[in-house]
């Protein structure tokens, strides 16, 4: 009996175990199959050495995962990995959002940089789609061998380059011709003419003329302008012993102006009437200077104020204290934003390029015309493309714009 | 001339009394705010508040005519300016940019970290030094050659730059549709609209661009006499040159109000405490 | 209080009008200390009073902040402060609210300044916006301020291919290797938007030329109005957007307000400033008015 209530419970046992255990492995069953299923990998993968840089780079694209948004929708980004070989050990590059198909990867390219990327070596890449859990994903089969390397010409930058030679083509032969002796026609400035005019005016009244190089450097167009008509201005100012005041924002422009009045002195023939004070350097903080120049204006009354160069903000303050003074203003600036004031406060005024026309008419220096009469060219060339450019667009032809295009 | 001396005297009396007083006052009003830093800190507070109010006056009383007291704020601002950029030129791009460049000593004594030994920091260094023999009136010419590389540079490094963003992308710019959007009269007419993007704003935006900047160009071609059409050209551009300055005026205008509103509020806020 | 300073500024700016209009028909100068006293009370009333007026983001506007508002967050933004003292009352309203949207939306937000002067208004920026109002953010991790550095568009020459050639620390003295939101950062090529905040030189257009354009990267600017039109040829292609002036900085406060109601009650000084604006930009218009009408009927009584 006992032995019969024993082999029950035994079997009982067997039979409870297993399915305890079935039952188990059933529950655990239901929890594989909840886990989540490794996405497909990305295809079409492929690498080449980038474009137009000086190389310690490559570019990959690839078709993004078919369950990146669709499918399974469980990816959640890509990192992309690179190995010196196809088997490893592969380093991750760069981990991406989901929704990415490219990559640029780029390296350092000084070798004791922890990033650095040689070129000429031989790079394989693969790329992971990963998951929202960390140990489901799948890579992409490897790529490579690519290499890196930097190229000589950036090709993206042609039409840069085809306009540079033909305005430094067009600069040269027109320079030429200048040199040679032709006489290249440059219309009538109404501001220059008047500048002669206004120094006769403070050499009849006994009083300075006051010349503003602005606040550029020596390095600017506009001062660079400036000083040819300072020269000018000069030599004038040394026929007629009348006096001059240059205060300069500029340490350098200063040096500059300094010779140029001196050169200018020396070919009226009256060098001993030279003084450096004349040409003096203020300060080179904006507002501190104009203070100063307002000062200046104030005291000395100059009968004549000349502003050619760079101006910034104090161009309104200079040419409304001048105007109070009672002096007869010339102004030229390239800097657009203050050509308002200085039409409004003074009685003549270059606007932008007729600065350097000015230069280029009162110096007829070859260099001068023949630089300014390419510039004219370079306009008209602009007008022309701009009309076929606006023609272009409005027939629905493409083509033309691209020519344009620059990459980078 | 007693008389204005006196009256010289008194003014001078009046304004130093009316700084001690207003220190003394904002004083008294930092130290009793929320923000308390102590005794000491409100009497240097209240000073460098009152005294920046004071000078800001002195620049404003130059509006009714020059004064001692804008001359004395105008001196004040040139000699420090002066000083502040010797300052900052010394310690930003010698100390900044060069020394960490060339001299792990030097670069340990100003304490600014060393970037390791670059031979070409030796070439603006040089160049500089020939920049300063411009002092020295036998070997002064050569700091001629400092400047020729200071120009060429300069204009190479910009050529390049201008031209591409000023001028290639400003043509490709001009590629500008005649009609926006075009579906015909009817649906111009239909769906017309004053709103700035709406389809008549845009189209008529770039017949302004167009026309602006083919007659601005004519008006700066310098090889032509203005006569003719190239004349009536020259005109429109000059007319569309002003209407722009005009603009540029008033933004201008605007500009000059909002630093005017600005010190005014440091006045009658930081100073006054009338607004908050 | 608003409406009475709005009575006071009409009737006493009116009458005060109205009687240069009178002297001016009658062909008498008017002396110009006059006008100043105009100009200052356009000015001084609003303040005192708190008139102001409520602004709308115009296209160019809304395309900056739209374009930081639609950026990822943790996306990367430089922000350059390339003005003195002298632009503050202008700029700096626009830098502020700058700074308030960036780190709002969770950017990582570098800080530089390609002006000297620059440099102490990045600091009362950051004690003033960041450490009261974001105080959950870290330097080091969520922002970080490389500061100064001379040489103009050299600096963005170099910059543009590595940083770590002209700064290897922060203003701290730090060094970027081991600083968080430096990893991973090489150049300016790797920031999601550059924005320069000026209105000199070197400013919004320097940015564009030697960084924005050549390496690709969205550029935005905040420009003084004095500046704002050179800047106009830029947009869009070349420039994202543009803050022009006191108005643009406005513009876009009142824009942040619409969208995040957490800065409901931020000092808003572009909004502030419009009521003076307005006022004395009348009063300007007023005189040019009332000057070219003297003008012209002198010019008839002339013989």
């Amino acid at each position: 009996m006992k032995l019969k209530i024993l082999s029950i419970f035994c079997s009982l046992l067997l039979g409870i175990v297993p399915l305890a255990i079935a039952q188990e492995n059933a529950d655990t069953a239901s929890v594989d199959s909840t886990a989540v299923a490794s996405p497909a990998p990305v295809s079409q993968l492929t690498a080449v050495d980038t474009d137009n840089d000086h190389g310690h780079s490559i570019s990959l694209k690839w078709e993004p995962s078919p369950d990146d948004g669709a499918g399974l929708k469980s990816v959640i980004g890509y990192e992309v990995y690179r190995a010196e070989s196809p088997g490893g050990p592969f380093v991750i590059r760069a981990a991406l959002p989901s929704g990415a198909s490219s990559h640029i990867d780029v390296g350092a390219k000084e070798k004791e940089s922890g990033d650095y990327m040689a070129d000429y070596t031989d790079y394989y890449y693969k790329v992971r789609a990963i998951t929202a859990d960390s140990l489901v994903y799948s890579d992409s089969d490897v790529f490579g061998p690519v290499q890196c390397y930097g190229q000589w010409f950036n090709t993206g930058r042609i039409p840069v380059l085809v306009f540079v030679i033909g305005f430094m083509c067009t600069t040269i032969l027109l320079i030429q011709k200048a040199k040679s002796g032709a006489k290249l026609f440059v219309r009538r400035l109404a501001g220059i003419e008047a500048v002669d005019e206004a120094i006769g005016r403070a050499t009849e009244m006994g009083k300075p003329i006051l010349y503003v190089l602005g606040l550029g450097t020596a390095a600017d167009i506009a001062t660079i302008a400036s000083y040819t008509i300072l020269g000018r201005v000069a030599k004038k100012v040394a026929e007629y012993q009348t006096r001059l005041i240059v205060p300069c924002y500029d340490p350098i422009t200063m040096t500059v102006a300094q010779e140029t009045v001196k050169t200018a002195y020396a070919d009226a023939g009256r060098p001993d009437d030279y003084n450096e004070d004349m040409v003096y350097f203020v300060t080179q903080s904006q507002f501190a200077y104009v203070a100063a120049v307002n000062g200046t204006m104030l005291r000395e009354r100059p009968a004549t104020n000349i502003y050619m160069g760079l101006f910034y903000a104090e161009s309104l303050i200079l040419a409304e204290t001048g105007a109070l003074a009672g002096s007869i203003q010339i102004s030229g600036t390239d800097q657009i934003a203050q050509i308002p004031f200085f039409i409004v406060a003074c009685d003549y005024t270059l606007i932008g390029e007729e600065l350097y026309a000015a230069s280029a008419y009162l110096g007829r220096e070859p260099l001068l015309l023949g630089s300014l009469k390419a510039q004219d060219y370079a306009k008209a060339a602009f007008i022309v493309l701009a009309v076929i450019g606006f023609l272009t667009i409005n027939f629905g032809i493409d083509w033309f714009k691209q020519l344009f295009y620059i990459s980078n | 001339m007693a008389n204005s001396k006196r009256i010289s005297a008194i003014i001078l009396i009046i304004v130093i009394a009316t700084f001690l007083l207003s220190w003394i006052i904002k004083a008294f009003n930092l130290e009793g705010s929320p923000n308390n830093t102590g005794l000491w800190f409100s009497i240097r507070d209240a000073f460098f508040i009152t005294i920046a109010a004071f000078l800001t006056l002195a620049i404003f009383s130059f509006l009714y005519k020059d004064n001692p007291y804008y001359k004395f704020a105008e001196h004040l601002f040139v000699g420090i300016s002066a000083a502040y950029w010797m300052c900052v030129g010394f310690w930003s791009t010698l100390i900044g940019n060069l020394v960490p460049n060339i001299s792990s000593s030097l670069s340990t004594f100003f304490r600014v970290p060393y970037k390791g030994l670059h031979f070409t920091y030796f070439v603006p260094l040089i160049l500089g030094i020939i920049l300063l023999m411009r002092l020295s009136s036998k070997r002064g010419w050569i700091s001629r050659w400092a400047l020729a590389w200071i120009v060429g540079t300069t204009s190479g490094l910009n050529l390049i730059r201008y031209l591409r963003t000023d001028f290639i992308s400003q043509v490709s710019n001009t590629f500008i549709p005649l009609l926006v959007d075009w579906k015909g009269v009817g649906p111009f007419f239909s769906h017309f609209s004053l709103s700035s993007t709406g389809q008549f704003a845009m189209t008529l935006s770039n017949w302004v661009i167009f026309i602006g900047v083919f007659c601005g160009l004519i008006y700066f071609f310098f090889s032509k006499e203005h006569k003719g059409i190239f004349g009536t050209a020259s005109r429109v551009g000059i007319w569309v040159l002003m209407i722009t300055f005009g603009a540029s005026f008033g933004y201008t205008v605007m500009g000059r109000v909002s630093l005017l509103v600005g010190r005014l509020t440091y006045l009658f806020r930081d100073w006054l405490g009338l607004i908050s | 209080m608003t409406n009475i300073g709005l009575i006071i500024s009409f009737l006493v700016i009116g009458v005060g009008l109205l009687w240069l209009f009178i002297l001016a028909l009658k062909g008498r100068e008017v002396d110009r200390r006059i006008i100043f006293i105009f100009i200052g009370l356009a000015v001084s009333v609003p303040l005192l009073f708190r008139i102001s007026f409520s602004e709308k983001a115009t296209p160019i506007v809304r395309d900056v902040f739209y374009k930081i508002e639609n950026l990822p967050e943790g996306s990367n933004i430089l922000l350059s402060y390339d003005y003195g003292p002298s632009m503050a009352p202008e700029v700096e309203p626009m830098s502020n609210a700058f700074l308030r949207h960036a780190l709002a939306k969770n950017h990582k937000v570098f800080i530089m300044c390609l002006w000297a002067t620059g440099q102490s208004l990045i600091a009362t920026a950051i004690d003033s916006i960041i450490k009261r109002e974001f105080p959950e953010k870290i330097n080091g991790v969520d922002y970080i301020n490389i500061g100064f550095k001379a040489g103009g568009q050299g600096v963005l020459n170099v910059i543009i291919t590595d940083f770590r050639k002209m700064y290897l620390t922060d203003v701290d003295g730090v060094n970027l290797d081991s600083v968080p939101i430096f990893k991973g950062i090489k150049s300016l090529k790797d920031m999601d938007l550059l924005i320069s905040i000026g209105g000199g030189f070197p400013g919004v257009k320097e940015w564009i030329l030697f960084a924005g354009a050549p390496g690709n990267i969205p550029t935005a600017g905040g420009s003084a109005a004095v500046a704002a039109p050179l800047l106009y040829p830029y947009y869009p292609k070349q420039m994202v957007g543009l803050l022009g002036g006191i108005k643009g900085a406005a513009e876009y406060e009142s824009e942040l307000k619409k969208v995040y109601p957490q800065f409901a009650n931020m000092p808003t000084p572009g909004i502030a400033m419009m009521g003076p604006q307005t006022l004395a930009h009348l009063v300007v218009m007023a005189f040019i008015v009332i000057g070219n009408i003297a003008f012209f009927v002198n010019r008839r009584r002339k013989p």
